[in-house]
């Protein structure tokens, strides 16, 4: 697995210098009138886009000010939804479900992605079997990830709650879905199960890419393996783990599948993330203007995570 | 010297061994899910755990019965289809957002990125509503557009990567030689971009295979993807656990496939090529 952006820092900024000049040469070759090539290679892509992603969203913007219920549009309300929505506990519980989630889950994944790639950095042989192998949990649908967990978590008979939980009789009950206290955990179980090989793999990536020369100078000072990985490996890696952990972060914050096909959100309201909450104000209580309030605000709290993931990754990791 | 080319070998068997081991363990639930797929009812049910059992071809006839092979048809189409469009419309902007000066480049780059990431859950609601009124529900048409938020933002994305690889003195030579800009695109660019294409539209053809929530919501009777036929198995009558295990077996393999070619690039899709795998 190849290189990583940062080590090539300089390299950047020559790539983007030495682009301006192809620019120029490329006009300079009798070129300059058509400035507005490049506006007409991008102008079908963005103007799909605009269709499907900036439509919907100007649409549920409109939705939200609206009283919309049953899928037939009424009154304009002003804030109306917006008010009814911060007031409604139901929508403080899921931003508290999402966010024990997210902070249980993507610290695990992260630390468990980050040991497993340092032992994949050790002179693991057959690599190229192993690697396709760790990445199916990521790889496959989440809709199959859940049932696989599904079946493995059934009351009385699954795999693991029969052979683990029931034999060491970690919890009284029939299936642990069926737990309040304990069916975030378990979904919190199967986010790391399904997401730690993403961390793992580009861990690695990066650890593969580190140049080996200030390893051969620390070990020619006599450095021990501790020392090499917080003083030479941890530092070069900062970026990229931020990034990765930052990338996966905003992911963690919109699981939908696992969730829906395990619990939907209960038993109560114990699993129910914004992404579970919009989805039944929408299609159960068919309560539009609200749940496009909720949709309006979890996306511009996702701009903000997803501008801040690209300042990260452009200035610090150089990549983009 | 021999001493310690040895026990270099011992740590790397170790080491080895070690992913092994912990691959298999992670991997168990799908080796178990497989083997329910010709498990029957009376062992899957059985308290303590059956290992052993008479294989039967009962939920293979039972899914096939049911017409599952249509969504299988209807998945591998749809994806096809969504993701040839993606690759069609998508290209050229990413070789333009790789090569061009534009203005307001950062803000449309953003605005992609946001295509990206928001949450499908946040799109399903206008998009069902829109489609409502304009007939789109449960229609192919109407699932390949929604399926262009996710890849088509993701498809620029990542092949602007794999673009800004690309030695731009090719392109300079040719424009010196008086090719105009489609031939430079079409002579030079696009052969040497082809696996960059395939890796990135590989991933777009998985996305949309697994994807779930708006084939779910947009989908219907007449437009039924794979993994919107699993939970249509949770029946009234009960769950057919055994059914549930040979579509999502079924729904598995082209993903197997995948990760054995594409293993390089897989990292580099995923994290938007933040890494280069």
């Amino acid at each position: 697995m190849g290189a990583l952006l940062p080590t090539q820092g300089e390299d950047n900024e020559m790539a983007s210098a030495s682009d301006t000049i192809t620019a120029a040469g490329l006009q300079g070759a009798g070129m300059r009138e058509r400035a507005w090539y490049p506006y007409l290679l991008i102008a079908p892509s963005m103007i799909t886009l605009v269709v499907v992603s900036l439509a919907p969203f100007i649409y549920a913007i409109y939705l939200s000010f609206h009283e919309a219920k049953f899928g037939r549009v009424r009154d304009f309300v002003g804030f109306d939804n917006y008010m009814t929505l911060l007031t409604d506990e139901r929508f403080w519980n899921s931003i508290g479900v999402a966010t024990t989630f997210v902070f249980i889950a993507v610290p695990i994944e992260f630390m468990l992605g980050l040991i497993g790639a340092l032992v994949l950095n050790q002179n693991v042989r057959g690599r190229s079997i192993l690697i396709p192998l760790l990445f199916m949990p990521t790889m496959m649908a989440p809709i199959v990830v859940g049932l696989l967990w599904k079946i493995m978590l059934a009351g009385s008979w699954g795999f693991f709650s029969y052979n683990v939980l029931e034999r060491f009789n970690i919890l009284g009950e029939t299936s642990i879905f069926a737990s309040p206290e304990l069916a975030l955990y378990a979904l919190i179980f199967v986010d790391i199960w399904q997401w730690t090989p993403f961390m793992m793999l580009a861990f690695f990536a990066g650890l593969q890419a580190l140049p080996l020369g200030p390893y051969r100078a620390a070990a020619v000072d006599g450095a021990n393996p501790v020392q090499m990985f917080f003083h030479i490996t941890l530092p070069m890696m900062t970026p990229l783990l931020a990034v990765i952990g930052l990338l996966r972060f905003i992911d963690a914050f919109k699981v939908f599948d696992t969730i829906y096909i395990l619990t939907n959100g209960g038993p109560g309201t114990s699993t129910e993330t914004p992404s579970i909450l919009a989805n039944k104000m929408t299609f159960e209580f068919w309560n539009i203007g609200e749940a496009s309030a909720l949709a309006v605000l979890v996306w511009i709290a996702f701009f903000a995570f997803c501008s801040l993931f690209y300042q990260v990754a452009k200035k610090r990791l150089n990549a983009f | 010297m021999a001493e310690a080319v040895n026990r270099e070998s011992n740590r790397g068997l170790f080491w080895t061994t070690l992913v092994i081991v912990y691959a298999a363990i992670m991997l168990f639930p799908i080796f178990w899910m497989a083997s329910m797929m010709v498990k029957p009812n009376e062992a899957m049910f059985a308290r303590p755990t059956q290992w052993l059992f008479v294989p039967t071809l009962d939920h293979f006839s039972y899914v096939i019965e049911q017409g599952f092979h249509w969504s299988l048809l209807t998945s591998f189409v749809l994806c096809t289809v969504s993701t040839a469009l993606v690759v069609i419309i998508g290209t050229p902007a990413a070789y333009a957002f790789a090569r061009f000066e534009m203005k307001g480049k950062d803000d449309l780059f953003l605005f992609i990125l946001g295509s990206r990431m928001a949450p499908p859950v946040c799109l399903v609601i206008p998009f069902y509503l829109i489609y409502a009124k304009v007939g789109l529900l449960d229609s192919f048409l109407g699932l390949t557009l929604a399926y262009m938020t996710f890849n088509l933002s993701f498809y620029v994305w990542v092949l602007r990567s794999f673009c800004r690889d690309l030695p731009v003195e090719l392109e300079e030579a040719a424009a010196l030689e008086g090719w105009s800009k489609p031939q430079i695109f079409r002579r030079v660019v696009f052969p040497l971009l082809r696996n960059g294409i395939v890796a990135t539209s590989v991933l777009c053809f998985i996305f949309a295979w697994n994807e779930f929530l708006f084939a779910f919501m947009l989908g219907g009777k007449s437009v039924t993807t794979l993994p919107v036929s699993i939970p249509k198995l949770i029946t009234s009558q009960g769950v057919r656990w055994g059914e549930m295990a040979v579509v999502g077996m079924t729904a598995l393999l082209p993903v197997l496939a995948v990760v054995f070619v594409l293993q390089r690039h897989i990292v580099r899709g995923l994290t938007l090529g933040a890494v280069k795998g």
